[in-house]
């Protein structure tokens, strides 16, 4: 057992990066969880620095975790994150056998520009995203013992999008573009109360990693937006679907040395009408919205939910500038929004631009 | 440096032909201009007063024959483009704020836009 823990140690090092290490006598608790998980919460173990570990050879009992959930988990917080067509949003997953906050927010800024001589405009956009995931489970392993794991990871990422915009008439416009991003996420994970951690004292339990991972995003999006005026009121209705092709590196973690193919569906509404408000001479708008995102391939077990529906209204000062006498910048408002679906609760609350 | 005097290239004042006339920008052909037809222009000197002009929005599907009608003012830069407003396009009064952008201001819709099929005059 001892040459086993040592030798796990070794590999830990070698092979996952670890930065740290906490150790504490067994039974001590370091999170407060929710009742215990059956089994198959085993697979929701998923840590991009907790990888390497994770093999039936490094911890007995816990060979139902895959290397491919691992990166599955660790691509869909990016994803969840840095994808096209998302927005600012705070969600909590609490579904009993698992609690985890997500937070993601971006500033950015996307436009059509008209190119004279063909039918079809340009279309742009940039944006700076960030956003981060704590998620904390208590896990029972194949023998009855309770593993607890606190997760967090950050992520930062810049996006750039080009592409074109077809008007098919004057309601109904098919946009194609692509886009690139570069993530860095940063991970922290605590695993608590598992015996037989590769550590020297066997009486140790608790074990901190922290890793870090860069995924170059390449995104094809492919938009139909729908746009109608009744009097002075306007309806918006928009179907998104981007796939996209995730390269991960890093340095510390070979498990995430990986590449992989995601997509995500949107369907977005919005009414809008004046409010008979102006400022500086331009007018207010309020705006009601509905919006759902599935993200397609991606599985309930890496963040708790696979899909969400958002409601919510604001208000759009229309400003109507030209910056650099180049793209039209129309809209500058302010919006808020509740964001559900099964065990997932949540809000938007923020400006937007367009 | 280089950037900033990159930018503050950006958003130039206009220059007029005459004292008694306005610019005409538009990011779709101009196809007649005061009752005439004209060679699809996307930039025009006006002399100033009543303006009546048709500007062609194109689609895959449709041309839409949008026309304009206003008091051109001397010295005034307008601009028409596609903002998804009611009307597919939108006159605008084109003013430079400062360097690094202009504003648009007084929307005006076209009397009427006549949807032709693609192609056809």
């Amino acid at each position: 057992m001892a040459s086993n823990i040592a030798s796990g140690f070794a590999y830990l090092e070698r092979n996952a990066g670890v930065t740290s290490w906490q150790l504490r006598p067994e039974g001590e608790p370091v999170l407060n969880f929710v009742k215990p998980l059956p089994a198959p919460w085993l697979l929701v173990v998923i840590n991009t620095a907790v990888a390497p570990m994770l093999n039936a050879d490094v911890l007995p009992g816990l060979s139902a975790l895959s290397e491919s959930i691992v990166r599955e988990s660790a691509i869909a917080f990016v994803n969840s994150t840095t994808s096209p067509g998302l927005e600012g949003a705070t969600l909590d997953v609490d579904d009993g056998t698992r609690q985890s906050e997500q937070w993601r927010s971006s500033l950015g800024f996307a436009a059509e520009f008209t190119l004279k001589r063909p039918i079809f405009n340009g279309y742009w956009g940039v944006g700076i995203i960030g956003g981060s995931l704590s998620d904390q489970s208590e896990l029972v392993a194949d023998n009855g013992q309770t593993v607890q794991l606190d997760l967090t990871r950050e992520v930062v990422a810049l996006r750039g999008s080009f592409g074109l915009s077809f008007p098919i008439n004057q309601y109904v416009k098919i946009r194609p573009y692509l886009s690139l991003s570069v993530s860095d996420l940063q991970t922290e994970s605590i695993v608590d109360g598992l015996s037989g951690l590769p550590a020297p004292d066997p009486q140790t339990t608790t074990a901190v990693f922290n890793t870090s991972a860069q995924m170059l995003s390449t995104t094809g999006s492919l938009e139909a937006l729908f746009s109608r005026w009744y009097g002075e009121k306007r309806l918006e209705l928009s179907v998104h679907y981007h796939l996209i092709h995730t390269d991960a590196i890093s340095e510390d973690n070979p498990v995430l040395q990986t590449k992989a193919w995601n997509d995500v569906l949107q369907l977005k509404s919005r009414y809008s009408g004046p409010t008979g408000l102006t400022s500086l001479g331009r007018s207010w708008r309020w705006l009601l919205y509905a919006n759902h995102t599935n993200f397609v391939s991606q599985k309930r077990i890496s963040l708790g939910y696979t899909s969400l529906f958002e409601f919510g209204g604001g208000m759009e000062w229309r400003m109507n500038i030209k910056p650099l006498d180049w793209f039209g910048w129309q809209m500058l408002g302010i919006k808020a929004g509740v964001i559900t679906s099964e065990h997932v609760e949540g809000y938007f609350l923020g400006m937007t631009a367009r | 440096m280089c950037g900033c005097l990159l930018l503050s290239a950006c958003v130039q004042a206009p220059v007029f032909e005459t004292h008694n006339h306005a610019v005409l920008r538009s990011n779709y052909p101009v196809v007649r201009l005061n009752g005439e037809a004209i060679e699809p222009s996307y930039r025009l000197d006006l002399a100033a007063g009543s303006t009546v002009a048709v500007i062609v929005y194109n689609t895959y599907q449709f041309d839409y024959h949008c026309t304009f009608s206003w008091e051109a003012k001397s010295g005034t830069v307008y601009e028409v483009t596609d903002q998804e407003n009611r009307y597919p396009l939108t006159l605008y009064r084109w003013v430079r704020t400062n360097s690094l952008w202009a504003s648009r201001l007084e929307p005006t819709d076209p009397l009427d836009c006549v949807k032709k099929k693609r192609g056809s005059a």
